[in-house]
């Protein structure tokens, strides 16, 4: 059964007739429980690429359906790849926004989190990495810096908001 | 390089973040089994990503898990009503199959015609036009044998015709 306990691990297959109609019967109160889990995590994420509250809203349901569709949930190992394959996820259905190479301009409807800390071409970096998911390579041509110290940059940069946190 | 200049290499974080190219993704997956520090690190850091995503969070305004389940269920009704369809055009389709079997009885004949290759047509064409050709020359020598032999027949006779 899909989304049953706090336990998962995620397996991407491909949307074959029967794992979705499998992958549906999750009962209304594991849905539930996904959706208070991720769904705030996955719509500022939405938020940060689209910049758009309603356009972010409509794929924030959008992304959630078809994630539950497509991706089976078993109750097994551990659940800490759950965030990071539903970023990537996300991510991979907002092509339009994230192949676009723009400037990235968090406006007030996006909640900043700690990004506060940390200065603009950290900023800038993280930004285009976590919500654009620009390589290094791409960053070291465009910004006119080393790949290694992109590299080190975006670690600085995680480094610091994790420190905020207290880890 | 030591397992901690690894860990402070950045590596882990290109991972975390999606962008590292397939040998960094083979190095991580190879360090992660062999080295449980790398390992616990990894896992610090993955953890510590979902920690930073809540804190940008953002409470999605109420009415949006309606939304999904109604999808969600539109979709299963969909997958339903296809699987139904599929079911009963099987069902159907069998049932339509017995009862043709069950009206007609089944009767084994043999074929009194041969199937031939196509490519025998020229060859038949050809031994037809051959025993037209043949048929055509054995007249032709027959009327010449013919007449050949009524020549001599009135040479006999004209010779001795001569000789008396």
């Amino acid at each position: 059964m899909a989304l049953s306990c706090p336990s998962f691990s995620v397996t991407v297959q491909t949307s074959m007739f029967k794992a979705a109609s499998n992958n549906l019967s999750a009962e209304p109160k594991n849905l539930r429980w996904f959706y208070d889990q991720y769904a705030p995590m996955l719509l500022g994420y939405i938020n940060g690429i689209v910049q758009d509250p309603q356009q972010s809203e409509h794929h924030l349901v959008a992304i959630l359906t078809s994630f539950v569709k497509d991706v089976v949930i078993l109750p097994e190992k551990n659940r800490l790849n759950i965030w990071l394959e539903l970023r990537q996820y996300a991510q991979s259905k907002l092509t339009l926004y994230t192949a676009k190479d723009q400037q990235l301009n968090l406006n007030q409807s996006v909640n900043n989190g700690r990004l506060d800390l940390l200065d603009e071409l950290q900023k800038k970096i993280f930004c285009a990495v976590y919500y654009h998911g620009k390589s290094i390579h791409y960053l070291a041509a465009t910004i006119g810096y080393d790949e290694s110290e992109i590299r080190n940059q975006l670690k600085l940069s995680i480094d610091k908001m994790r420190r905020a946190s207290g880890n | 390089m030591e397992i901690n200049e690894i860990i402070e290499s950045g590596l882990m974080e290109t991972y975390v973040m999606g962008i590292a190219t397939e040998d960094e993704v083979a190095k991580v997956l190879s360090l992660k089994k062999e080295y449980p520090a790398f390992k616990d690190a990894l896992e610090q850091l993955e953890l510590d990503m979902e920690l930073m995503a809540q804190s940008m969070g953002v409470e999605p305004p109420v009415g949006t898990l309606a939304k999904i389940e109604h999808e969600i269920n539109e979709i299963q009704r969909q997958n339903q009503a296809v699987q139904t369809a599929f079911n009963s055009e099987y069902s159907d389709d069998r049932s339509h199959h017995e009862n043709k079997r069950e009206k007609y009885i089944e009767v084994e004949s043999e074929s009194n015609q041969m199937r031939v290759n196509k490519a025998w047509k020229w060859v038949f064409i050809a031994i037809f036009v051959l025993g037209k050709i043949f048929l055509a020359c054995a007249i032709y020598f027959y009327l010449e044998n013919r007449q050949v032999k009524e020549q001599i027949e009135t040479l006999k006779i004209e010779l001795q015709q001569k000789i008396r």
